[in-house]
């Protein structure tokens, strides 16, 4: 009976991963097009509004690269952990926990000067996410405890800690009843560089560039690669595993902790629920789709940036925020075969292998 | 605080409980044959919305009910496919499959927020058993759904330990070379698992738009996808232990709306925090008690498994 | 009595002939590579055969898997056993083969019925992690009879196994005979088959030598004879060297194994400057575990090594090589090599925070040095940024021996350098090691491969079941002799 069986190639497929999320987005817009044609709209139309509000003029980069830069800062703290195998989960909650830091900075350093009260702000994000993530580090490099869960776990905690706060002790007194924090001062926002793009896009590439250059250059980025490939040999090389699993983790955790604070001083004008907006999940896909190479994830934040405001854009057009959506998820599912298929090949085979060549009695 | 909020209070601690037990144990099945699935709530908000609207076209609560598990399990079916019969990363896609999953659902509900409930599953009625103090209200004025949870919920557990389908099912999710050796197909047996998991979850989500909040909009499954996936590792993989943690978590989703009418000054939101705590501090207790014995997750869970040589 | 014979013919296995009675013990006998366990794989429905045929009973079978094999009554226990340790012990006896809806209570009094019937002692309930290593093969054999097969083949039962129970195994095995079936022995351990088995064919080189001798009236001298062959060449050695002072000695070192077993114990020994030293013997008795102690990473449980005099039994690997001690480990790719890195990062594994500047490691120098590496030891690599697993077994092993050799190491403990290498690869393996050897170093070399050592070793150690047998001086030993060390057959006495 012939069965379909899967087996690695010796040689990835060229083109690779870039190549890969290149189908996956061909796939998206084709069944794109379908939903939208049922919608009954015109796929042409949809299609280049979502280009143009995305890339089409520098007002359109602008709102691009700002979303770009938490998406790329989430998926750098993804792809800081999964360079090592590990799976930061976490990054949403990491998110809050550094706004909220860098939020209870504004409102004690509200009449600081703007240089010191930002520098400060984005210091306690880092401190912020970091901490969120000791818990589940320690777990996992002193007892094995699947960082998956851990991680997972203290988002929710994170995301009602904000809650919890912006109802309750940080009210905002002037909001009538409706639960706000206050807005920050206008000190505590980042400067803009072109259009509405702020300054925490050259903080996201700085970030990026410093991880990416650590990991490949530096001998803490060696070791950790090799304790991601085996483990076996880095212990044969004589790398405390332990001891790199938890600076890697809390690193992970601060990276997205900046993230948080960068959100809340350039983009958002008040800690609210809704900051981290999903990024921190967006961040673990990007990070996937880049390889877990803080070199790659850049270019996938701003492809995947330019995904979600072209898909908000089009909503005006009467198309439903739920499109978007999908044509989102069928990207990745696109990518995510994709990505098998360059690694692997399909044959089909029929019974048992024949024995190997070198028996071993 | 009198006596008939405190029957209210856990009249919705057993209703509660129920959904996200239907939603746990799916994803219990999914695990204990080695595939993580963290596309709850994608199911869940699937199984919502194709209740709904089936409920709405159709009229009869059973005929959407069971449209909503097969939704569910369809829709579960794509994390299967690429993970078991593509060997793709189980995180990646069921996150990927919470996205499409809640997506899919507003996109094809969208005619239908606001409107009122087509068909709804009324309580049952069970004779003079539901009027005995206390119990009655709280325990036999359930809807019927709560009460297939509780069925399903043996049911599971029975499968599990006394058939062969059970046992290969365990065995592919502890080690799926030796489940391949001893001639079951493993393939079979996690996609299969999936599957189930993806139409309990969608039964859990046509509980919630044909009973608990009879209508549709978006977002209604409000993060209750991720306290089940808590709720399976909390309860330590096993079906008793799972419904006991969802009847606590539940009662801690009850709380949070009726803190007020029992005069306690306690944060409903903190209060929320409560399941994903308590399963943080079980999962360290298992890990530390688990030096010596193997630890109770399905030993192959989150691997996938590749027959290059044979 | 029934016979059924086999005669597959595969790439490892050219040409085998197997014939075994019914209600038998047969031993199948060969050093590790003659195609042993290769033939019993086909013959268990694991592999597929290139040509020839199963017979059972007369009627000729062809196996698809495993299930198959299993349905005509063949059931192979492994030497990795397919267990799952959490499940109980009747669970996985029962699993693929339990009925629809499972009993527990009854099935366990089964098991446990078949268990007393054939004097295998197991509590059916008892959790199958619990276990030792010889309870669990008990519950192997116990699934393949839960089978009903006719035929067990045992591929080296006892590896796993203490002396007393593998006297137990005897008596299993004795009465499974009795009850009509078959048992195949795949073995090395003579005089451990040759209580039990009643029959033995020796395979050598994948071919049989020898067919259906009976044990009673067999000489085990002439089986081993059989089994280690004489080799066709005559080796060219080098010149003797007055060996130096003690480089690496060892005192006494115990450690324990992967599975909970003593991997060896009470090993003492030295290697002096300007000599090879060979360890001998059958893969699985304890080398690798020695030689992971000694490069440090596996703790002993007493004893202590010694390296230049200086007590390194603590200290950690890192320090073990920057003071001279170079491992070369017998895992290649899974631990001497990082897979998914390039070929420069693996060539600077050992020196690479030498290479640094600040925090970064200088790209220039890590190239630098990769080439000299790959140039001095004939690596033949395309670009030395690409991944190390494009390189071919060959020239992995040049440069992972070359990295090793690189720092011009005091010791170099060398475990199956040659394995799996071409002609010309072993040549320049073993070239490079006595270049070690001629400019002082002390070289430790395991292997499977006897002609190899007796080439090029200065003394030759044999061990066995975790315990130095003997020592040998290959100039002048006997290969009869050393085999029978090999196989747990010796009372030789140390010569030296």
């Amino acid at each position: 009976m012939k069965r379909p069986r899967l087996s690695l190639r010796e040689q990835p497929l060229p083109g690779g991963q870039p190549l890969a999320f290149g189908i996956g987005l061909a796939i998206a817009l084709f069944v794109g097009t379908l939903l939208l044609l049922g919608a009954g709209h015109d796929p042409l139309r949809i299609y280049s509004r979502m280009f143009e509000a995305s890339l089409g003029d520098p007002d359109a980069w602008a709102i691009t690269l700002n979303r770009a830069v938490p998406l790329g800062l989430a998926g750098l703290a993804v792809a800081i952990a999964g360079s090592m195998g590990l799976w930061n989960i976490g990054a949403e909650g990491q998110i809050m926990a550094g706004a909220i830091a860098a939020a209870w900075v504004a409102r004690i350093g509200g009449d600081w000067p703007g240089f010191v009260l930002i520098t400060m702000m984005l210091v306690a994000a880092v401190g912020g996410g970091g901490v969120l993530a000791i818990g589940p580090a320690v777990a996992r490099a002193k007892l094995g405890v699947n960082e998956i869960i851990t991680t997972l776990m203290l988002n929710e905690v994170a995301i009602r800690l904000v809650q919890w706060l912006i109802h309750g002790p940080w009210k905002d007194p002037d909001s009538f009843n409706f639960p706000l924090a206050p807005m920050l001062p206008d000190q505590a926002r980042l400067p803009t560089l072109f259009s509405r793009a702020h300054f925490g896009l050259l903080i996201a590439v700085a970030v990026v560039i410093i991880a990416s250059v650590a990991v490949r250059y530096t001998g803490w980025g060696y070791e950790l690669r090799i304790a991601g490939s085996s483990e076996s040999t880095a212990r044969y090389s004589g790398i405390s595993l332990p001891k790199k699993v938890l600076t890697v983790l809390v690193l992970s955790g601060a990276v997205a902790g900046l993230a948080g604070g960068v959100e809340l001083a350039g983009t958002a004008d008040r800690l609210t629920e809704t900051l981290s907006n999903g990024f921190g999940f967006a961040g673990i896909i990007v990070a996937a789709l880049a390889l877990m190479r803080p070199s790659g994830v850049a270019a996938v934040a701003l492809l995947f940036g330019a995904v979600q405001i072209g898909g908000q854009s089009i909503q005006t057009l009467g198309v439903s925020s739920s499109v978007s959506t999908i044509l989102q998820a069928f990207v990745l599912f696109g990518a995510i075969g994709a990505g098998v298929f360059s690694r692997y090949h399909i044959s089909l085979d029929s019974g048992p292998s024949s024995a190997p060549e070198e028996a071993k009695s | 605080m009198n006596e008939a909020s405190l029957i209210g209070l856990l009249f919705a601690t057993v209703s509660f409980g129920a959904l996200l037990y239907l939603a746990a144990l799916g994803e219990l099945l999914a695990e204990k044959a080695g595939v993580l699935n963290l596309g709850v709530e994608g199911m869940m908000a699937i199984g919502a919305v194709t209740a709904f609207i089936a409920g709405v076209e159709f009229q009869n609560p059973w005929v959407a009910l069971i449209i909503a598990m097969l939704s569910g399990a369809l829709l579960a079916s794509v994390h299967g496919f690429f993970t078991v019969g593509l060997g793709a990363e189980q995180v990646v896609s069921g996150l990927s499959l919470t996205i499409l999953g809640l997506g899919l659902a507003a996109y094809i509900g969208k005619d239908y927020v606001g409107l009122p409930p087509g068909a709804e599953l009324v309580p049952v009625e069970w004779g003079s058993l539901s009027d005995l103090p206390w119990v009655g209200p709280i325990l036999f004025s359930q809807a019927p759904i709560v009460y297939l949870a509780l069925l399903l919920g043996v049911a599971a557990s029975l499968v599990l330990s006394s058939t062969r389908l059970g046992l290969a099912l365990r065995a592919a999710g502890e080690s799926a070379s030796s489940t391949d050796s001893a001639g079951h197909s493993v393939l079979g047996l996690r996609l299969s698992a999936v599957a189930a998991g993806g139409a309990l979850a969608g039964a859990s989500g046509a509980y919630l738009t044909l009973s608990i909040t009879p209508q549709w909009a978006e977002g209604v499954t409000a993060g209750r996808g991720w306290i089940a996936v808590a709720l399976v590792i909390f309860g330590a993989w096993r079906p008793g232990r799972v419904a006991w943690g969802a009847l606590l978590f539940g009662g801690t989703l009850a709380l949070k709306t009726r803190l007020q009418t029992f005069g306690v000054d306690f944060s409903p939101i903190i209060l929320s925090m409560l399941p994903y705590v308590l399963t943080l501090l079980i999962l360290l207790m298992i890990s530390i008690r688990s030096r010596k014995r193997p630890s109770p997750s399905p030993a192959a869970l989150g691997l996938a498994y590749r027959r290059e040589e044979r | 009595m029934d016979i059924w014979k086999t005669f597959p013919g595969v790439v490892a296995n050219a040409g085998v002939e197997l014939a075994v009675r019914r209600g038998s013990i047969h031993a199948l006998l060969g050093e590790n590579g003659a195609g042993k366990s290769t033939l019993m794989n086909i013959l268990a429905g694991v592999y597929r055969p290139d040509s020839g045929e199963v017979r059972i009973d007369s009627l000729p079978h062809q196996f698809r898997n495993p299930a198959d094999a299993l349905s005509a009554g063949v059931g192979m226990v492994h030497q990795e056993f397919r267990l799952i340790p959490s499940f109980s012990v009747a669970e996985n006896i029962v699993l693929g083969s339990a009925p629809s809806v499972i009993n527990n209570r009854h099935v366990e009094s089964d098991v446990a019925e078949m268990a007393h019937k054939y004097g295998l002692k197991v509590d059916p309930g008892q959790p199958l992690w619990q276990l030792s290593m010889g309870e669990r093969q008990k519950v192997e054999i116990l699934k393949v009879l839960w089978r009903d097969a006719q035929v067990l083949i045992l591929d080296e039962p006892t590896t796993v196994l203490t002396p007393s129970e593998v006297d137990e195994l005897a008596e299993i095995l004795r009465r499974m005979a009795d009850d009509g079936r078959s048992i195949i022995f795949i073995s090395h351990k003579l005089h451990e088959v040759s209580g039990i088995c009643d029959e033995a064919t020796v395979l050598r080189q994948g071919k049989t030598v020898a067919g259906s001798l009976e044990m009673a009236i067999t000489d085990r001298n002439e089986l081993a004879r059989l089994m280690v062959g004489a080799s066709p060449t005559v080796p060219v050695r080098p010149a003797a060297a007055t060996p130096g002072k003690p480089l690496l000695e060892l005192q006494n070192l115990s450690a324990t194994g992967d599975r909970g077993v003593d991997a060896f114990s009470d090993v003492s020994f030295r290697i002096h400057s300007g000599e090879i030293v060979g360890i001998a013997g059958v893969a699985g008795n304890g080398q690798r575990e020695l030689a992971d102690v000694i490069a440090g990473l596996r703790p002993s449980n007493s004893g202590t090594v010694f390296m230049d005099g200086a007590d390194i039994t603590a200290v950690s690997p890192r320090r073990r090589f920057h003071s001279g001690l170079a491992y070369i480990p017998e895992d290649r790719l899974g631990v001497g090599l990082a897979p998914r890195l390039s070929i420069t990062d693996n060539a600077i594994l050992r020196v690479y925070r030498q290479q640094r500047r600040g925090p970064f490691i200088v790209a220039e120098k890590a190239l630098s040095y990769c080439t000299d590496i790959v140039d001095r030891f004939g690596v033949r690599a395309g670009d030395l940024g690409g991944p190390i697993a494009a390189l071919s077994g060959g020239n992995l092993q040049r440069l992972l021996v070359g990295r090793e050799l690189d720092g011009k190491p005091s010791v170099v403990v060398a475990s199956q350098p040659t394995r799996g290498l071409d002609v010309q690869g072993v040549k320049a393996i073993q070239d490079l090691l006595l270049d070690q050897r001629n400019s002082g170093a002390a070289v430790m070399m395991i292997s499977e491969d006897l002609d190899e050592l007796l080439t090029l070793t200065d003394r030759l150690l044999v061990m066995e079941g975790g315990i130095i047998r003997g020592e040998f001086d290959p100039r002048t030993a006997s290969r009869h002799e050393i085999g029978m060390a090999m196989l747990s057959d010796s009372q030789a006495t140390p010569q030296s």
